[in-house]
C-alpha cells in the first residue's frame, strides 16, 4: 500500500465508517462506542452538547490519540490506530478547535509545507535535482497564493502566523489544510468565535470544497450554519451516537431534542 | 611577531570551528526543536576518531586506542563526522521515537554522561583520561610547515571547510526540507497532522548536526594535536548553546556573530591575557561567570540573538495575481504589500538567510 495515495474520492460506499470507538481517560469515558458513516462527497455535520465527545472523535480518527477498542476504515482501509502522519498522506486532514498555526512561520510558509510528499525534502534532491526542486516549488507557490487569496489572506502572507488573530488563524488553518488536497477534512468548530460575516465566508468555502469533491465532517454548534451547509448531521451524546439523519428529521426526535437541541431551542442559539 | 600571529591565527580557527559547531547544534535545536544537551559528546566522538584513524598503529606506543590507521586529512576529518552520524543513528533510536522534548533533554545529558564515563574509563578505546596525542598535523610534513606556520595554515584550511558546510547548510535550511525542520519544530502535532513523518526528519536533522559536529571536533584535534576529557566536560555543550542563542537561532550569520563573540573573545581570547599577580587561573573563572552572564542578559533582553531568524519573504508578482479569480484581495490588516512586481522572480525566495 502507498501512503501517499489519497483515498480516490470517485470511489463508491461511505469515505469513512467507524465502528464501536471507544476512548477512555481515567474513569472518564469521553468516546463510548460511536458508530457512524461518513457518506462520500456531502458534508456532515457532528453535533452534541459540550463534553460529548466531538473534538475526541477527530483526535481517534486523525490518529492523534489512539483508539482503545473498534474500528476506523477510510475508504477500505483500516486506519484503526495507524500512525498519524500515514492517515493523513491517505488524504484526512483536519483542524483543530484552537487553532494551532506554525507560529515561526510565515503564512504562506504555512501552506508551503502541507502538501504531503515534496520532492524538495529529500536531501538528495535538494542537491542533485535542484531543475525538479524549482519547478515543484513554483507550483505549490502558485496554488499557495491563489488559495490565500480565496480566503482573504493574501496580504497577510509575508507575516509571522503567530500575528494572526483568531479569527484569520481559523482561515489560515482552513486553507493550510485546502493546500494539501485532503479527500476527507475534518473541521473541529471552523466557525466559533468568528464573526458573523466571515461565518458567511467560511459556509462557502466549504461549499465550494465540497464542488471541489472534498468530503466535510464538520463540528458545529451553530444549527443555522448546519441547516444550510450539511447535508447530514451526526448527534454525539456521551460519547456514543444518538442519531444520524437530515437535521429537519432530527428536530423531530425527541431523544436529540432533549439531549441537544431543546437545550438550544431554549436557550437560543449560543456557543 | 610570529608569536602573534600564532595568537591570531588560533583565535581564527576556534572562529571558525565553532562557526561549524554553532550551524550543527542550530539546525537540530535552532531548525528542527530537537534540545540536543549531549552535543559535545558527538563533538568528542568526532575529535576522538578522527585523532585514532589518523595515528599510526598504537603497537609499541605509549598510548592504547583502536584503529591507528595513519589515514590522511581529509579522509580522517570525514571519519570523524561519519562516527558522530553513526551515533546520532543510535540516540534518535532510543531516545527520538517516543520522548517528549523536556525528557528528551534529560535523557540526552544522561547519555553524554554515560558517554564520558565510558571514554575517560574504558582506557583501550582513545587512551582513557590522558586522551589522545601525537596527533600528526595533517599536510604539515607535505609543504615543510613550521609549527607557527601550520597553525595559520590550518586555520585557513578551517575557513575553507566552514564555507564549504555554510553553502551547504544555507542550500538545506532554506530548501522545502528546511521548511518541513520548522514546522515540526513550531509543533509536531501540526507537523504529523499534515502528513510528515516526524521522526523521520528528526532524524535527518540529527545526523546532519553530528555530522558537523563531528567534523567541527575532528578539526580540533587535527589542529592542536591533542584532545583528552577536560576538553569536553559535559558542561561545553552549553558554550555552543551560548554561541547560538547569543548569535541568533536560526540564523547562519548570527551563528558567526556568536562564534565570534562567545567562543573568540569570551573563552579564547582571554587565555592569551596575562595572569592577574598573585591570582593564577582568576581570569579562568572570571571568564565562565562572565559568559554565563552574557547568556542570561541575552535571554532577558533579547531572546531572538543578536542576528535573529528572518522571515523568509517571497517576491510575488501581484499585478498578475490579484484579481485573478474575481476574487479581490481583502483591505490587508497588517500593511505587507510592499513585493514589487517581477514576474520573473515568481519562485525565487527573497530575503532568505545567507
Ligand atoms: N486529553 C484528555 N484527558 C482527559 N480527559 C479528556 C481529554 N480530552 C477530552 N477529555 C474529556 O473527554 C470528554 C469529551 O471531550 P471533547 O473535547 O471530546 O468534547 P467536545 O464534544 O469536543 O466538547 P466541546 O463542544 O466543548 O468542544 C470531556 O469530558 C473531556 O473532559
Ligand atoms: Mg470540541
Amino acid at each position: 500500500m502507498r501512503y501517499d495515495d489519497n483515498v480516490s474520492a470517485a470511489a463508491d460506499g461511505p469515505i469513512l465508517r467507524c465502528e464501536a470507538i471507544t476512548k477512555a481517560f481515567g474513569g472518564v469515558n469521553a468516546v463510548n462506542g460511536a458508530t457512524f458513516e461518513v457518506p462520500r462527497n456531502k458534508i456532515t455535520a457532528l453535533i452534541g452538547p459540550n463534553g460529548a465527545g466531538k473534538t475526541t472523535v477527530v483526535n481517534l480518527l486523525s490518529g492523534a490519540l489512539k483508539i482503545d477498542t473498534g474500528k476506523v476504515h477510510l475508504g477500505n482501509i483500516d486506519i484503526t490506530n495507524m500512525e498519524r502522519y500515514k492517515i493523513a498522506r491517505l488524504g484526512l486532514m483536519r483542524t483543530f478547535q484552537l487553532s494551532r498555526e506554525l507560529s515561526g512561520l510565515t503564512v504562506l510558509e504555512n501552506l508551503l509545507v502541507a502538501p504531503k510528499v515534496q520532492a524538495g525534502e529529500s536531501l538528495f534532491n535538494i542537491f542533485f535535482r535542484p531543475r525538479l526542486l524549482q519547478r515543484e516549488e513554483k507550483q505549490n507557490l502558485e496554488r499557495a497564493l491563489e488559495i490565500l487569496q480565496t480566503y482573504g489572506l493574501y496580504a497577510l502572507r509575508d507575516n509571522r502566523a503567530s500575528d494572526l488573530s483568531g479569527g484569520q488563524k481559523k482561515l489560515l488553518e482552513i486553507s493550510r489544510g485546502v493546500m494539501a488536497s485532503p479527500s476527507l477534512f475534518l473541521l473541529d468548530e471552523p466557525m466559533a468565535g468568528v464573526n458573523p460575516a466571515l461565518i458567511e465566508k467560511i459556509g462557502g468555502y466549504i461549499l465550494d470544497m465540497k464542488a471541489q469533491g472534498v468530503t466535510v465532517l464538520m463540528i458545529e454548534h451553530n444549527l443555522n450554519v448546519v441547516e444550510r451547509i450539511c447535508d447530514n448531521v451526526i448527534v454525539l451524546a456521551e460519547g456514543r451516537t444518538l442519531a444520524t439523519g437530515k437535521l429537519s428529521e432530527l428536530r423531530e426526535n425527541k431523544e436529540v431534542v432533549t439531549a441537544y437541541l431543546g437545550e438550544i431551542i431554549n436557550a437560543g442559539p449560543s456557543h | 611577531m610570529a608569536q602573534f600571529w600564532f595568537y591570531v591565527f588560533t583565535l581564527v580557527f576556534f572562529l571558525f570551528d565553532y562557526f561549524i559547531l554553532a550551524m550543527g547544534l542550530n539546525i537540530q535545536f535552532g531548525e528542527t526543536g530537537i534540545l540536543n544537551f549531549a552535543y559535545i559528546g558527538f563533538v568528542a566522538l568526532g575529535a576522538y576518531v578522527t585523532g585514532a584513524v589518523s595515528l599510526p598503529s598504537s603497537v609499541g606506543t605509549a598510548q592504547q586506542y583502536i584503529f591507528g590507521f595513519n589515514m590522511p586529512f581529509p579522509f580522517s576529518l570525514l571519519a570523524g563526522g561519519v562516527a558522530a552520524m553513526l551515533m546520532a543513528v543510535v540516540v534518535a533510536f532510543i531516545t527520538l521515537r517516543r520522548l517528549r522534548t523536556d525528557y528528551l533533554a534529560m535523557v540526552l545529558i544522561s547519555l553524554s554522561l554515560v558517554l564520558y564515563d565510558v571514554i575517560n574509563n574504558y582506557v583501550r578505546l582513545f587512551n582513557g583520561a590522558d586522551g589522545l596525542y601525537n596527533v600528526p598535523q595533517p599536510m604539515a610534513g607535505l609543504f615543510h610547515l613550521t609549527s607557527n606556520a601550520f597553525v595559520i595554515f590550518f586555520a585557513c584550511v578551517t575557513g575553507v571547510v566552514a564555507l564549504i558546510m555554510w553553502f551547504v547548510m544555507s542550500r538545506v535550511t532554506r530548501s522545502p526540507l528546511g521548511r518541513t525542520f520548522r514546522a515540526i519544530r513550531d509543533d509536531p502535532d501540526v507537523a504529523s497532522a499534515l502528513g510528515k513523518g516526524v521522526f523521520r526528519y528528526q532524524l535527518t536533522s540529527m545526523l546532519i548536526g553530528s555530522f558537523y559536529a563531528g567534523i567541527g571536533g575532528g578539526l580540533i584535534i587535527q589542529f592542536g594535536g591533542s584532545f583528552n576529557p577536560s576538553a569536553w566536560l559535559p558542561g561545553e555543550t552549553f558554550v555552543v548553546f551560548a554561541v547560538i542563542i547569543v548569535g541568533g537561532v536560526g540564523n547562519n550569520v548570527g551563528l558567526l556573530v556568536g562564534a565570534l563573540l562567545v567562543e573568540t573573545l569570551l573563552i579564547h581570547l582571554p587565555a592569551f591575557l596575562p595572569d592577574i599577580p598573585g591570582h593564577p587561573g582568576l581570569i579562568e573563572y572570571i571568564d565562565a561567570m562572565v559568559i554565563g552572564v552574557a547568556l542570561m542578559v541575552m535571554l532577558w533582553v533579547r531572546p531572538q540573538g543578536l542576528v535573529p531568524e528572518r522571515v523568509r519573504r517571497f517576491q510575488v508578482p501581484t499585478d498578475e495575481l490579484i484579481h485573478r479569480d474575481g476574487h479581490s484581495v481583502e483591505a490587508p490588516v497588517i500593511d505587507t504589500m510592499s513585493a514589487t512586481p517581477t514576474p520573473s522572480a515568481m519562485a525565487a525566495h527573497e530575503g532568505e538567510d545567507a
